[in-house]
């Protein structure tokens, strides 16, 4: 203990001027640093690295518990791990911390069931939890959050997916109608070229069906009736629309005036100049605000 | 309800303090198990020798802490119903003496104190109060409850399992730290604020030379409360509580914050270095292209082209 007695005048105050002790040590590493890698981890041990191996053991025995606890005050178990992970692969470091608390559990659970202790928390067993209500509605909201995120997002790829299929059919569809109009207009060539060829004079029979030129799908044939508009489905039967018809054209025709002299109704008259109550400006709807008032 | 509970609890140990040799204090259940626990209990009367774990443990942070890092520590007290909390510790000369006054005076017998330096690393103090040995770890890789929404939840104050991985048995200062965590986060047995029922683990595993810990609520089939369904053990699942974090011992101590280093981790950097390199790093890089083209220079200087014998060859023509 000697050897230690002596340390403790050196290290007593170790907690206060450690941080010089850091940056001195920065310095130096400095100075030997050529390479410019950022390690977490010195990649060999440093040489003066105190390990009092018999004061640790002297401590542990201080302050260890007498040898014959019982398991049950300690609840203390061990797991041989396997072969050594990778820290920096999350996935294998979790599940290896996973399968040691799950195998833990296993061996622990074991022992409660032997020593015929009352160990499963009832189902009728309410006590105040380590995360409060608030915190797992708010768990919760946010699973739900994500979910319904993850089904927005499943929806709207569907319908992505849709409209390209429906692009697709469309095309499709239009290529072949294209494709059977061809079909039916060489048909009739064919027909009408055999019929020549056959004899049939096109002049003596039928009226000249003239699929080319589309002429003969025109309805109503040359008869056009005067006076009436293209666009008139009634054939000029139905009454004349007039201006008169249409109430807004009435009021607009009013306001703005259609027909007739325009300057008249827009110049002053002996009674419009003496008539003050408007105001100069904006005439009539500066009036009627002041009516409302 | 909740509150004639209570009530019951903080009067059951009065009594108790008075003869520890008392009969057992009644039981709070709500079911009828008290009678088999009674008889569990007399089945092996000498065994336990009269210990009784008495561990209390104080938990203070140093001022200025981050959020994060006070989350932390108000995480783990709610992990520990055998905890007190203290204010924070200002006065960073002379800390150890106040820390183990303060220490003292709360009949605490360890302390867990978390030290928060330049907003950025927590260094966490693993102290047995009267004469044992003290261990700065700095911790990392912290996510508290809050942040990580996790579904897991247990009861608050129920005793964990402690898991250790079989590595903490390789070496002396891994036995020490391992006895250290055994008593500091194991819930003292019947303790008055501790809940029957054993509902979550905790998990301290060394990889890569940190102590990495996880808390995981289980989640097992059952129907009665001493037995488990058949085939449960197969079922049975974990289900992550938080917080996380882990640890990484930089020296261990042979007094209450401070004393004698008994072990220095010959690995350590410390985090002030880490970033001065990265800084220093950042720096060099317009010096370093100077000094490129500087040379560039110098070296076409030294060697220059030699007259092309071929340049006026088609000029006469």
């Amino acid at each position: 203990m000697s050897f230690e007695e002596d340390i403790v005048s050196d290290d007593e105050m170790n907690m206060i001027d450690e941080d010089v002790e850091t940056d001195s040590e920065a310095e130096s590493l400095s100075d030997s640093e050529t390479e410019n890698e950022i390690t977490e981890k010195l990649a060999e041990p440093t040489k003066t690295a105190v390990y009092n191996r018999a004061g640790l053991l002297d401590k542990l025995q201080d302050i260890s518990w007498p040898e014959d606890v019982d398991w049950i005050h300690k609840l203390t178990l061990d797991i041989d791990l396997g072969q050594a992970v990778d820290v920096n692969d999350d996935l294998a470091r979790e599940s290896a911390l996973y399968n040691q608390a799950l195998q833990g559990t296993r061996e622990g659970y074991a022992k409660f069931e032997d020593m015929n202790l009352l160990f499963l928390r009832p189902a009728n067993y309410y006590a105040e939890m380590v995360k409060s209500d608030t915190h797992m509605e708010k768990v919760k909201s946010r699973l739900l959050h994500e979910k319904k995120q993850m089904e927005e997002s499943e929806e709207r790829r569907k319908a992505r997916d849709n409209k390209r299929m429906a692009k697709e059919v469309q095309s499709q569809k239009m290529k072949e109608r294209a494709k059977q109009k061809k079909d039916d207009i060489e048909s009739v060539k064919k027909w009408r070229k055999q019929r020549q060829q056959s004899g049939f004079s096109d002049k003596a029979g039928e009226p000249e069906l003239d699929f080319e030129s589309g002429k003969s799908f025109q309805r109503g044939g040359g008869k056009k009736r005067p006076g009436v508009s293209p666009g008139d489905r009634s054939g000029g039967k139905g009454k004349p629309t007039s201006r008169m018809n249409n109430k807004k054209r009435e009021f607009r025709d009013s306001k703005f005036g259609h027909g007739g002299r325009k300057g008249l109704s827009k110049q002053n008259t002996a009674e419009t100049t003496n008539d003050f109550k408007g105001g100069f400006r904006g005439g009539k709807a500066s009036g009627n605000k002041r009516q409302k008032r | 309800m909740g509150k004639k509970r209570k009530h019951s609890e903080t009067e059951a140990p009065a009594p108790m303090k008075e003869n520890d040799s008392a009969p057992e204090r009644p039981k709070r259940t709500l079911l009828g198990w008290k009678d088999k626990n009674e008889d569990a209990e007399k089945s092996k009367p000498a065994s336990a020798s009269g210990f009784r774990n008495k561990e209390k443990v104080l938990v203070t942070c140093s001022r200025r802490i981050s959020f994060r890092y006070q989350h932390l520590m108000l995480n783990i007290v709610s992990l520990l119903p055998h905890c007190k909390k203290d204010s924070k510790v200002e006065a960073k000369s002379s800390k150890g003496a106040t820390l183990n006054e303060l220490v003292e005076l709360k009949g605490s017998s360890s302390s867990l104190f978390f030290e928060c330096r330049k907003h950025k690393d927590l260094y966490l103090w693993m102290v047995k109060s009267p004469s044992g040995p003290s261990v700065k770890f700095l911790v990392k890789a912290v996510h508290t409850m809050e942040e990580m929404k996790l579904t897991g939840n247990h009861l608050k104050g129920s005793r964990p399992l402690l898991t250790f991985s079989s590595n903490f048995d390789k070496d002396a200062h891994w036995k020490l730290l391992k006895e250290m965590l055994t008593q500091i986060f194991g819930v003292p047995k019947e303790h008055r604020k501790s809940k029957p029922y054993h509902d979550h683990v905790f998990v301290f595993s060394i990889i890569d030379d940190h102590i990495w810990f996880r808390n995981y609520q289980i989640s097992v089939p059952h129907n009665e409360s001493d037995k488990i369904a058949r085939g449960g053990l197969d079922k049975m699942t974990l289900i992550e509580v938080g917080p996380r974090f882990c640890l990484n011992p930089i020296k261990i101590f042979g007094g209450s914050f401070g004393g004698p280093t008994l072990y220095e981790n010959p690995f350590y950097v410390s985090p002030n270095q880490i970033r001065a390199l990265e800084k220093r790093n950042k720096a060099g890089k317009f010096a370093k292209k100077i000094k490129a083209t500087t040379r560039r220079k110098m070296h076409e200087l030294a060697n220059p082209l030699e007259p092309d014998e071929f340049a006026d060859m088609w000029k006469d023509e």
